[in-house]
């Protein structure tokens, strides 16, 4: 669809050096097209209509009425709301750690296999999720009930003590999040790490660096690009989930996703639910803000 | 000395080997579940009634899921080739602007990522409603597009950027056209990178449930939606049939392919 | 060199794993795709999951030689949704009935023309002249059942009254339907009031009571709770009458389903066409085809639902089922039943005090 790129156009005969810059840009342009449109198209636009929408006023069936007004904002600083917020970034924060840890040390692990065994090992781990999300939550829910195999094994090292009480539960939740994004960290690191020379490690190791400041001095400041891109990929959609908190946590500790998906359906409220999406958009603008100075400033320093 | 330092980094590298098998392990928990449990001869999933395989021919049976798998797989298939080929094009493509055109380019592909997807799906509705757009396949695929094209382009223009410019620049000197250079410099070069997103994509895109409720229309029931649908009427072993075959057909394919490789280090016509 | 013949079997690999996939897939359901491209006519339904059974589908395109594409869906909103586009391509559309009332207000289904419809008059009264839609001018009632709850008897002996689910004594072994209206039934008849209360302080009352159970609560759930109930994970659990629960309730003698003492409710899900739609004629042919008594039967015999079709009863071959208050409540019990409709301005009441109590 969006693939059809407009080939270089020919120009006459004028200077070498011009045609050579005329080609340069219309090449530049037709390589940045597809993508480009798309994103127009289906992003930017659609957005510019959600912050339109969060400013309007409903109409008595949570349809979007037109005119003028700042309350759908006013109304989100609720302590209610603003709780919700708070939960959410704490959720995010935490498993974007776990998943960057274990996305760490997955990648580590794969790049020091040979190359066959790397690309197995990447199939491997995308495998699970060629079943279907939901049909694996269902796997956790039985690991999880009481008497289910979980709690039998537990059962069996005496850590527990007959039925236990561990699904639906905050905890339940977050092991359904680390899972569901997993996969989606352990990829930009390791697609970094892949690019990093072993023998960096190697000759930091021979020069007297322990195990620990290999990583932390060596390693990991390389990386630096696909953790950040990880960081990415786990915090902010996290903070959109809604199905997980649902089945695994028993729906009453809401994420933002939640709260986003209550405001369009149950209360027909389109407008705030504009709202509160234009307010994560901006959390997450800043927070990427944020991010992104931090590691140029690391970059500054260590470089 | 050396010999100290030999022994602390091969410790911690064992356990962290052991940790990462760990992992791998623990995202392999769900899915024994779901192996065993689609042999379960009960109507429920969550009570054992002994070994039958009888879901596996309720599955043949069962036209609505078949087409909803075939849907989820066009679209997954679709999608992941033009996000991956997109997202090729435009690492190339940023190659060539200047720092800042960089920066702001990067930014608009990174910006679905920071929108919740039902606001983007609710957006996207309206959108396709102005424009009188029926609902079905284009619809469901622009809208996965949409979602797995960040992901492709941070793959992508990750391994573009870690490129070494003089590969490309030397093919020039060497008399390369610019397709030349992109068939047989950039793309054999990016080729795991290229694999990585497209495999991501179609994960993403097979799996993807909030902007499908929102982007399909007459017939177009994905997989997943069609499972959430079921949830309510309760789930079956069906369900776990289905993702058994997914798993195993998965599973001999990488074997054969494994096996054959195998073969060609033990004849010895690879290098490692 | 052997780098380059990795990715190259790797990427030969998922293009024959897809291919493949996608083989087996077409395999399977090849008659979908080869009927809709076909020439003859077609309906679009977009129906709640498991209230249209495929019997019924399958016996009207037989008949018929119309090919019916069914689409489900979850909520009465997503399906909101997608008419608002005014392009959705469906022609038949299954809302329940206080969303009957918002789509006719967003002017989104057309009124219906009586004289392309046989056999209204195979209504039960109730449903013949209904109040959201007065003379059955935009919707054709279908199916209809009770919100009320269930118990397992294995942790309960026996239950009757709404305060079940605000007995501190079950802690943890309670849920309640992640749904803002279903969850007001219980908290404003259980703190006395009816619940088409529209009335501020009644609805705050009920908010309160809400507040105070959550911390009672294992959690909310719409979707698999007939489920925890039969596998003894819930004690308690508010429930919608219908396919699941009618199925756990068959299946385990120790799952009972209660209108409770306080009322409960009633809801139907009708049959509506929306503006729009492009196969009217097959959509009105399909309305005619499920007014039929015997073909209303199988909702019940194939979808474990209760039909609003009077005459139908007659014809269901599960005499069960007609007994099992998860599918056919007897009139008794739904005496003192409400009747919920669309809230209309206090709907902002509800959603502020049910922000509360997910927030709490």
């Amino acid at each position: 669809m969006t693939v059809t790129a407009a080939p270089p156009a020919p120009v006459p005969v004028p200077p070498a050096a011009r045609t050579g810059r005329a080609r340069h840009r219309a090449v530049t342009f037709a390589l940045l097209a597809p993508a480009g449109l798309t994103v127009l198209a289906l992003v930017l636009v659609p957005l510019v209509l959600v912050v339109r929408n969060s400013f309007a006023l409903p109409d008595a069936y949570g349809g979007i009425e037109g005119g003028f007004t700042f309350a759908n904002y006013t109304e989100l600083f609720d302590p209610v709301y603003l709780k919700v917020f708070g939960y959410s970034l704490g959720m995010a924060a935490l498993n974007t750690a776990v998943c960057l840890l274990l996305g760490y040390l997955v990648s580590y692990y794969l790049a020091g296999r040979s190359p066959q065994r790397q690309g197995l090992l990447l199939l491997l781990i995308i495998v699970p999720f060629w079943t279907d999300f939901l049909v694996r939550t269902f796997a956790w829910i039985n690991l999880l009930s009481p008497g289910g195999p979980v709690n039998g094994l537990t059962d069996a090292l005496g850590i527990t003590h007959g039925p236990a009480q561990w699904i639906p539960s905050q905890g339940a939740s977050f092991v359904g999040l680390v899972y569901a994004f997993l996969p989606t960290a352990i990829f930009p690191i390791y697609a970094t790490l892949r690019g990093v020379d072993p023998s960096l490690g190697e000759a930091a190791r021979d020069l007297g660096c322990g195990w620990w400041r290999v990583h932390t001095r060596v390693l990991l400041p390389l990386v630096r690009p696909g953790l950040l891109a990880a960081a990415l990929l786990t915090f902010i959609p996290t903070l959109g989930v809604f199905v997980i908190p649902v089945l695994l946590g028993g729906g009453k500790n809401q994420l933002v996703g939640n709260l986003i998906v209550t405001l369009y359906t149950e209360f027909r409220n389109q407008p705030m639910g504009a709202a509160a999406s234009v307010v994560l958009l901006v959390l997450m603008i800043a927070s990427v803000a944020v991010l992104g100075t931090a590691a140029r400033r690391l970059r500054r320093r260590t470089s | 000395m050396s010999g100290r330092t030999r022994l602390t980094g091969r410790l911690p590298d064992t356990v962290t080997a052991w940790l990462a098998r760990g992992v791998i392990v623990f995202l392999y928990v769900p899915i024994v579940v779901v192996v065993v449990l689609s042999f379960n001869d009960s109507d429920v999933t969550y009570r054992w009634a002994g070994f039958s395989t009888r879901w596996y021919g309720v599955l043949a049976q069962d036209t609505d899921l078949l087409s909803a798998l075939r849907v989820s797989a066009e679209v997954g298939v679709v999608s992941a080739t033009l996000a991956t080929a997109g997202g090729l094009l435009a690492a190339m493509g940023m190659g060539r602007l200047g720092p800042r055109g960089r920066a702001l380019f990067s930014g608009s592909l990174f910006l679905p990522l920071v929108i919740p997807e039902i606001v983007l799906g609710v957006a996207l509705l309206s959108v396709f409603g102005t424009l009188k757009a029926s609902l079905g396949l284009t619809t469901l695929v622009l809208g996965h597009l949409v979602v797995t094209l960040p992901y492709a382009a941070l793959i992508v223009l990750g391994a573009h950027r870690a490129l070494d410019p003089a590969l490309e620049e030397a093919a020039t000197d060497l008399g390369c056209g610019g397709w030349q250079r992109f068939r047989l410099v950039t793309v054999p070069l990016l080729k795991q990178a290229l694999l990585a997103s497209w495999l991501l994509c179609f994960t993403i895109s097979f799996g993807n449930i909030v902007m499908s409720t929102f982007t399909s229309g007459v017939g177009t029931t994905t997989l997943p939606l069609r499972v959430y649908s079921l949830l309510k009427t309760g789930l079956t072993p069906e369900i776990n049939a289905l993702g058994t075959l997914l798993v195993l057909f998965t599973f001999v394919i990488i074997l054969g392919a494994g096996l054959r490789q195998m073969r060609r280090v033990l004849v010895g016509d690879g290098t490692d | 060199m052997s780098r380059t013949t990795v990715s190259r079997t790797l990427l030969a690999t998922s293009v024959l794993t897809v291919t493949a996939l996608l083989a087996t897939a077409c395999g399977g359901s090849g008659s979908t795709t080869a009927a809709s491209s076909g020439g003859g006519k077609n309906l679009h339904v977009y129906a709640w999951a498991g209230e249209i059974p495929d019997s019924v589908v399958k016996g009207f395109e037989k008949e018929t030689g119309i090919k019916v594409t069914v689409d489900t869906f979850d909520s009465n909103e997503t399906m909101t949704a997608k008419l608002s586009t005014g392009a959705s391509g469906y022609d038949l559309v299954e809302p329940s009935q206080y969303t009957v009332q918002q789509l006719i207000g967003q002017q989104l289904i057309q009124p219906l023309d009586h004289s392309k419809i046989e056999g209204l008059d195979n209504l039960a009264a109730k449903f013949r002249d209904p109040s959201y839609d007065k003379g059955n001018k935009y919707s054709v009632p279908w199916i209809w059942g009770t919100t009320g709850f269930a118990y397992n008897d294995t942790c309960i002996k026996s239950a009757t009254s709404w305060k079940t689910l605000f007995d501190s004594a079950h802690k943890g072994k309670l849920y309640m339907l992640d749904n803002m209206l279903a969850a007001y039934i219980a908290g404003l008849q259980v703190t006395g009031h009816r619940a088409t209360s529209t009335d501020k302080d009644q609805i705050a009352e009920a908010t309160a009571a809400l507040v105070k159970q959550k911390k009672i609560l294992a959690g909310y759930n719409s979707t698999n709770y007939p489920q925890l109930l039969s596998s003894g994970q819930a004690c308690a659990a508010e429930a919608w009458s219908g396919t699941a629960m009618a199925k756990v309730v068959q299946s385990n003698k120790n799952v009972h389903y209660v209108i409770p003492s306080e009322g409960g409710s009633i809801w139907t899900d009708g049959l509506a066409i929306p503006k729009g739609a492009k196969n009217v004629t097959s959509a009105y042919a399909f309305i005619t085809y499920l007014l039929r008594p015997e073909v209303a039967a199988k909702a019940t015999d194939d979808g474990s639902s209760a039909s609003a079709n009077q005459a139908a009863r007659a014809h269901i071959k599960d005499k069960d089922a007609l007994k099992n208050p998860a599918i056919y409540a007897s009139d008794a019990a739904i005496a003192k039943a409400d009747f919920l409709l669309d809230p209309g301005t206090a709907m902002q009441y509800f959603q502020q005090g049910w922000t509360k109590v997910k927030a709490s």
